[in-house]
């Protein structure tokens, strides 16, 4: 046990700090929020091809680097602090989610595009009914000779307009499956949505949609489990991009209270200013731990749902409180279009609202704790029911 | 990172788990209970003979002080386990890690073995009636004469007096020094003449709190010291420097996996309870506001052992922590007691009943918890110094 950052953990999250405090000015995460693709292409070529994070974490015999997803963590941490406008999140959610389950030619096919950069991807499961579970799926894929026909509307979909292909998943015959398709497919149209972070999302519409047998991901019908990997990397990287921001909104925070003076003194002096972001570097910290030791069962190959949802559902909840609190020391200004802070607020507000509310994830820790055999015990070994 | 334990710590654990099976029979939880008043007993001097024999007791003290020279991870585990059943054996305690940094070669070589025997135990004077909080404008006077200190004054809150060996306290040497520089500390025998100790008795007290629960602090003490005669020897540290060794010391004393422990054992209770199919916790399982209070409440108590593991982590790098500890120190007492008040309110009116009432669950264990879950928040540095520690110290920010 050490819960510290290695050497080489400090290293890969510094080299990515100083590329993004080098190339990732605020005025761009401004000029992305306005711009119609949204992302930076420029940037993404670099941080694929030159600092290679999207082979990072994808298995060797694919053109990946085979590290451990603890390192591509630390790199999501550094996204949410920068806002890098890069399609990374959805991505490796996709490309990792192929690499589980996907078939030996779609992995030799899909994974060492992605692991160049050449190859963006994104997921969908959210409907309208946007519950993380496998009955709110209503997207139906109907056997077509050997083809499938997609019909129904996805919510929520990051990227999609950036995105090659994207993940879809549906109700087949009797379950779940998921399909890999092209975002330019006929029969696809798209509905704009606006979320307070004003990045890229969109409603997706599939009506008479033909996909091929061979994109299929993993088994017909069995595809639960495949999209419940699928959004726990999703809630868990989410919750690595969270920290990062919150952690520089803290800090912008923090820096403000000590030169700001009111009364004759710098306000934070004063202890109900102190003592919130004395509550703010702890709530800090603690989804910090809560989502590395997440990730780390995810390497470790031990049970890691509940831990993902602890990560989550309090990074929902606590950061947006560090972010709130930064608000509030920074006066009227905080307010003011122009002033920065706003950009890592209205971030951290959305994030916490997608893969997964506070409450839902709540919901799946008492399931693990309550409903399950046995004792339970802090730092044991907690599986989610059968 | 590594968030885990070895394969070797793990078969430790079951190892000191599978002792405590064997040997916390019913009268040595007896005993081990009723400490409060009595001090250790026959039982307990056997058991810790016994988990000494075993290389437990001050796993991570240096061998040439009578311990295992063990790492200080190895040390948190096994303490953890007995922590659960509310023994402690680390050998910490706030004397020993003062002394060990602070401590002449002489006082090192009498008290640390002893310390990690158990056959000595310090209780702490620090506070006095005036105010703990702003704890360096204490009053309590030492006075050089000739060979010998002679101290005269009052502290309140003297916990374990009435069953401790020694004491450990502090006192003013120089009241014309600024206030942090005339207090030294000295460790003194609790028979030396001249010490009176009266107790006080708190809420808990009666009835009294049943076994287990994690607050149950049924007394203290207030101590007089009316000439007290003590060698020069008993003088911990440089003279007027007792303020930093004293605060180093707490500093030391506040990670470990008691405290931790303290702070969430009442969560694998509920929890655990729950699962039992008796109609009183029926409303905690199936009640889907209450499994929301429930994970929420789960979930910082991770945060409390996470934070604990980090101090650990850092301890064992030989790296300082500059606000970690403070940060348990506000994050763990207060979430239990959050939890503590959530649990309650989840037995209904089961809850509010006491350990000699009709009708009551586990003993009236969350009522009483109820009772003595805030006084975590106060002693050892309150909540408020310690978010104060946690902004002055961890964050830079300037004093008000
Ligand atoms: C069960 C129990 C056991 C104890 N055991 C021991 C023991 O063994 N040995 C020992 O020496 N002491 C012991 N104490 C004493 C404990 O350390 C003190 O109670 C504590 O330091 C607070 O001191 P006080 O009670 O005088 O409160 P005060 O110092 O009067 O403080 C009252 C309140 O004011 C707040 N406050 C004070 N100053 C500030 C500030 N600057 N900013 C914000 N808030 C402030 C405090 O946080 C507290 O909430 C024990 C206390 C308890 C309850």
């Amino acid at each position: 046990m050490d819960v510290l950052l290695s050497e080489n953990e400090e290293m890969i999250r510094n080299l990515a700090r100083e590329f993004l405090e080098g190339e990732c000015p605020t005025s761009l995460v401004r000029d992305m929020e306005k711009d119609e693709l949204g992302y930076s292409q420029d940037m993404w070529k670099k941080v694929a091809s030159e600092l290679g994070w999207t082979a990072l974490s994808l298995p060797e015999q694919y053109g990946g680097l085979g590290e451990p997803l603890q390192f591509l963590g630390l790199i999501f941490e550094e996204v949410g602090r920068h806002m890098a406008p890069v399609p990374l999140l959805s991505t490796m959610v996709s490309a990792l989610t192929i690499a589980r389950d996907g078939s030996e030619a779609m992995k030799s096919d899909i994974l060492p595009q992605v692991a160049s950069g050449d190859l963006i991807l994104t997921y969908s499961f959210q409907e309208t009914d946007p519950r993380l579970i496998e009955s709110a799926v209503q997207t139906t894929a109907t056997a077509d000779g050997g083809d499938f026909v997609l019909n129904g509307k996805k919510l929520f979909v990051d990227n999609f307009n950036q995105a090659d292909k994207l993940i879809v998943t549906a109700k087949t015959g009797k379950g779940l499956t998921l399909f890999l398709v092209d975002t330019g497919s006929a029969g696809i149209s798209t509905e704009k949505e606006v979320p307070t972070a004003k990045d890229k999302q969109f409603a997706v519409i599939f009506d008479n949609v033909k996909v091929s047998a061979d994109s299929v991901i993993g088994e017909i019908d069995k595809g639960w489990t495949t999209a419940e990997y699928m959004l726990d990397l999703g809630a868990v990287f989410y919750a690595s991009q969270m920290c990062g921001a919150a952690r520089k909104d803290f800090e912008m925070g923090l820096e403000y209270s000590k030169n700001r003076v009111a009364f004759g003194r710098p306000i934070g002096a004063f202890q109900s200013v102190a003592h919130m972001l004395a509550d703010a570097v702890m709530y800090i910290d603690g989804g910090e731990l809560l989502t590395r030791e997440a990730i780390w069962k995810m390497d470790q190959d031990q049970p890691y749902q509940v831990e993902v949802s602890q990560a989550k559902a309090f990074c929902n909840d606590k950061l947006q409180h560090v972010t709130v609190y930064s608000q509030m020391i920074h006066g009227g200004m905080g307010f003011m279009m122009e002033f920065d802070i706003h950009l890592w607020y209205r971030r951290v507000a959305s994030w916490s609202m997608r893969m997964g509310s506070t409450f839902e994830h709540r919901a799946r820790v008492a399931q693990g704790i309550l409903d399950t055999p046995g004792n339970v015990e802090l730092g044991m070994i907690q599986a989610l029911p059968a | 990172m590594d968030f885990g334990y070895a394969s070797s710590q793990q078969a430790l654990r079951q190892e000191v788990r599978d002792f405590i099976a064997e040997n916390m029979t019913q009268d040595v939880v007896e005993e081990v209970h009723g400490r409060g008043e009595d001090g250790r007993g026959p039982l307990m001097n056997d058991l810790f003979k016994k988990i000494g024999e075993r290389g437990w007791l001050g796993i991570s003290w240096p061998k040439e002080y009578g311990g295992q020279g063990g790492d200080r991870l190895t040390q948190y585990l096994v303490e953890e386990e007995f922590a659960r059943v509310g023994l402690s054996v680390g050998g910490g305690g706030s004397g020993a890690p003062a002394i060990m940094a602070a401590g002449t070669q002489e006082q090192k070589d009498y008290y640390i073995p002893r310390i990690i025997k158990g056959e000595i135990s310090f209780a702490q004077g620090f506070t006095e009636p005036s105010g703990g909080a702003d704890l360096a404008s204490l009053q309590c006077r030492a006075v050089e004469d000739g060979d010998e200190f002679v101290i005269n004054g009052q502290k309140i809150y003297t916990s374990s007096a009435h069953v401790s060996t020694h004491l450990y306290l502090m006192a003013r040497t120089d009241p014309e020094a600024p206030k942090h520089r005339g207090i030294s500390i000295f460790l003194l025998p609790m028979d030396t003449p001249g010490i009176t100790v009266r107790p006080l008795w708190t809420i808990q007290n009666d009835p009294p709190a049943p076994e287990g629960t994690t607050y149950g602090t049924p007394r203290t003490n207030e101590t007089f010291y009316e000439n007290v005669r003590i060698p020069k020897s008993s003088l911990l540290g440089e003279l007027n420097m007792g303020w930093y060794v004293g605060a180093m010391g707490l500093n030391l004393d506040r990670v470990g996996a008691s405290r931790y422990l303290i702070s969430v054992r009442r969560d694998e209770d509920i929890v655990n309870l729950a699962k039992s199919d008796s109609s009183e916790y029926l409303n905690i399982r199936n009640n889907p506001t209450v499994r929301d209070k429930v994970a929420e409440m789960w979930i910082e108590a991770q945060v409390c052992r996470l934070m604990t593991w980090r101090s650990m982590s850092i301890v064992e790098s030989g790296g300082n922590f500059t606000y970690e500890g403070s940060a348990e120190k506000v994050w763990a007492p207060e979430h239990g007691l959050r939890a503590t008040e959530a649990y309650a309110q989840m037995l209904g009116p089961y809850g509010q009943l006491l350990n000699t009432s009709a009708n009551n669950v586990e003993s009236g264990l969350f009522a009483h918890n109820l009772l003595g879950a805030f006084q975590s928040g106060i002693n050892h540095g309150s909540v408020q110094i310690m978010r104060d520690q946690v902004a002055r110290r961890g964050l830079g920010l300037p004093r008000g």
